[in-house]
């Protein structure tokens, strides 16, 4: 009796886990006093003390009833968060919860959710825990198929800011259509998009001269046939009033525009892409007084700069950030968005060949150019006057090239060429900065040698500039012991004079263990305040030392 | 509230078991909308390979297999589905990329990242490898090697 109870429970418990899915992220860190770059200090929370910090996350989902799943996020910030994250990120607390629905036909959602429309410029919700980001919105979310050539999106919520909500309400629809399908088009496709987004928020101002309605339109269009594709999406967005350091200018409003364009052709071994964007006043936030916030908290929108993301530690000093809002901080600084493009090529060069050789050699080019709006302003009144397609001030540029070779079954190699140029004044709305023209070269080179997943890898980096400021050079060690154990140690030094980061070394060392989704990393090291990066956002972090420990875990 | 994590983390991870691959629809290169669980459920082995245009190991990885691809699936039937996890920013890139690489693989746009948050992934390249539905190996990181540990996984399961 007591076994066949046992048995069942067990059965049970096995069946209901079977539904489960758990992810588990740890991220530790002990920051040390540093002789060179002084004692520690958090600045945001005007803290010295608390030098050992942890953020973790705990998510569970769980499916039920053939087309049910619920989810929970619980995060945990103490005692206080990471360097630099918002200080809204403070103590424990549930931080995601949903309930979804979900069959062929439509899918529904309350509480929190995610949402992106087209290719984010009018709405995204995403998480990103490393750069601090979580803008869910928290309400209700219903999506209705009817056919298979279209879809229809509602939704309304409120956006999370740390463990709370904004003080705004959001709308949104959605539809795509695929005309394609309709017309039953044999060797093309054709689909169409269009997005409503609405942000209703209270105002203190008296006689605002905006509404407490905004409203923003995107149209998309996306066609592709054999080895051609083109697509298009443009925004609108209505009035909407310009913030400085948090304040409300009621004097000074503007509707915003975004135009996207982009094309490509692709065959085996061949393939090119082109983007062309143009912003105007895009900055989309849930509060109008968090407009350009640090924390990266409240955005609506998605404008990532439209520029290749590098890889390596010295390609990562000089990063554009997209100019997407309207900045009148100065008569000699002034913006209203940016116009610019970029274009990718990739080849092969066949094996067999004189360049290709035995195994063929991969080739990776890109060059991105952006600009301001070319146009008249004016400081005094408040006012600008831009043109369509014109180019104003120059504010970044990147070329690159990449090729890649397979030298034997043991050995491979990367060679990395980059040249940059960088308005720091414009990107960092800094009034000394500067106009930085760097060159950058990186060699990688990989050894296979003894049992399966043993091997090292070298890296050299050197960056030189047209300032006195910057000359680094920079190298990495890894050695993999197995595909499950890798050491690493890497170091990039400044001999140039910028005051912040001459003669230091940023070192860091460490090692990481994985088995299965579980990953377990140990580091010590010397920080450089800078950007960290992920998926075109950037948020800057300071200078650091110290030890940190990362666990992830799944199952 | 921090005890009941802690204690809530510790009982979850004496529970720990195979789970099931999550039902999501994604969309691939062509546009149209691909299940996720419809895929995975065969008695073939398919391997998902979470990676991004601008991931360095990820591509290592990704053009490692491809050098062994054609063996792979004469031996084994074995099939790699590549979710890239680009967002708007670098998604662009995704099919010149792909083909400027003659990749053979099967390519699923994971855009705003539903497939990587149902999984749980937190760290690129990612690798899963599922049968019947169910999830029998899972691998973070790549280092030069370790696509040939990843095939004896594969060759011993589909037998």
């Amino acid at each position: 009796m007591l076994l066949t109870f046992c048995f069942t429970v067990n059965q049970m418990s096995a069946q209901l886990l079977d539904n489960l899915r758990v992810g588990l992220e740890s991220n530790m860190a002990w920051y040390n006093d540093d002789k060179r770059t002084g004692p520690f200090f958090d600045g945001e929370n005007n803290d010295g003390d608390e030098h050992v910090r942890v953020n973790s996350y705990l998510k569970l989902d769980y499916d039920f009833l053939e087309n049910f799943t619920a989810t929970v996020q619980i995060e945990s910030y103490e005692p206080l968060a990471l360097l630099n994250y918002s200080p809204n990120f403070e103590g424990t607390d549930f931080g995601i919860y949903s309930l979804n629905y979900r069959s062929d036909k439509l899918e529904a959602s309350a509480g929190h959710y995610y949402e992106q429309f087209g290719s984010g410029l009018i709405l995204r919700n995403w998480e990103d825990r490393q750069l601090g980001l979580n803008n869910a919105l928290l309400g209700g979310r219903v999506k209705y198929m009817p056919t298979n050539f279209l879809s229809l999106t509602g939704l309304y919520g409120k956006q999370r800011v740390g463990f709370e909500t904004a003080d705004s309400d959001i709308f949104g629809f959605n539809t795509e259509i695929d005309i394609s399908n309709i017309f039953k088009f044999e060797n093309s496709s054709l689909n169409l998009g269009i997005s409503y987004v609405g942000r209703q928020e209270k105002t203190d101002i008296e006689e605002p001269n905006f509404d407490e309605l905004t409203n923003a339109f995107s149209g998309r269009i996306d066609f592709s046939k054999g080895n051609f594709y083109a697509n298009a999406e443009y925004v609108t967005k209505s009035d909407d009033v310009f913030v400085i350091n948090g304040q409300v200018i009621n004097s000074f409003v503007n509707p915003g525009n975004a135009l996207l364009f982009n094309t490509g052709f692709s065959k085996k071994g061949f393939g090119l892409d082109a983007t062309f964007r143009r912003l105007e006043n895009m900055g989309f936030f849930s509060e109008r007084e968090k407009t350009g916030n640090v924390f990266l908290e409240n955005n609506i929108n998605f404008t990532p700069a439209l520029t290749k993301q590098h890889d390596y530690l010295l390609t990562n000093i000089f990063v554009y950030q997209a100019q997407s809002q309207v900045v009148f901080a100065d008569p000699e600084l002034m913006e209203a968005g940016e116009i610019g493009g970029q274009i990718d090529v990739f080849y092969n060069i066949k094996k067999g060949t004189a360049l290709g050789g035995k195994y063929g050699t991969k080739l990776a080019f890109n060059a991105s150019y952006w600009a301001g709006l070319k146009g008249d302003y004016d400081f005094d009144n408040l006012t600008y006057d831009v043109d369509y397609f014109g180019f104003g001030e120059k504010y970044f540029s990147d070329v690159s090239l990449e090729i890649r070779k397979k030298w034997n079954k043991k050995m491979n190699s990367i060679f990395y060429y980059v040249n940059q140029y960088y308005n720091q004044r414009t990107i960092e709305d800094n009034f000394s900065g500067e106009q930085i023209k760097t060159n950058i070269i990186v060699g990688e080179t990989f050894y296979k040698f003894g049992r399966i997943g043993q091997s090292v890898r070298l890296e050299l980096q050197k960056l030189w500039s047209n300032t006195e400021n910057h000359d680094w050079v920079g190298g990495t060690i890894e050695y993999n012991a197995s595909p499950r154990l890798s050491f690493y140690v890497n170091d990039i030094y400044n001999s140039g004079t910028d005051s912040s980061t001459s003669e230091n070394h940023y070192y860091n060392f460490g090692g990481s263990y994985n088995k299965g989704a579980t990953r377990f990393s140990l580091n010590y090291g010397r920080q450089r305040a800078g950007l960290v990066c992920v998926g075109g956002v950037c948020r800057f972090v300071p200078e650091a030392t110290g030890l940190s420990a990362s666990l992830l875990m799944s199952f | 509230m921090k005890y009941l994590f802690a204690a809530f983390f510790i009982s979850i991870s004496l529970l720990m078991h195979s789970q099931e691959f999550p039902d999501i629809n994604l969309n691939n290169l062509d546009g149209n909308s691909i299940s996720v669980k419809a895929l995975t459920d065969s008695s073939d082995i398919k391997i998902f390979s979470f990676w991004a245009t601008w991931c360095v190991p990820c591509i290592n990885e990704l053009d490692a297999i491809a050098d062994v691809y054609e063996d792979w699936q004469d031996e084994t039937n074995v099939e790699l589905i590549a979710v890239s996890t680009d967002d708007a920013r670098t998604k662009k890139r995704v099919i010149p990329l792909v083909n400027g690489k003659g990749w053979e693989y099967q390519i699923l746009l994971d855009e705003n990242q539903d497939l990587k948050r149902a999984l749980n992934i937190n760290v690129l390249p990612y690798v899963v490898v599922v049968k019947n539905g169910e999830i029998i190996h899972t691998r973070t990181g790549y280092t030069p090697g370790s696509e040939e540990e990843l095939y004896e996984v594969v060759k011993e399961h589909s037998k």
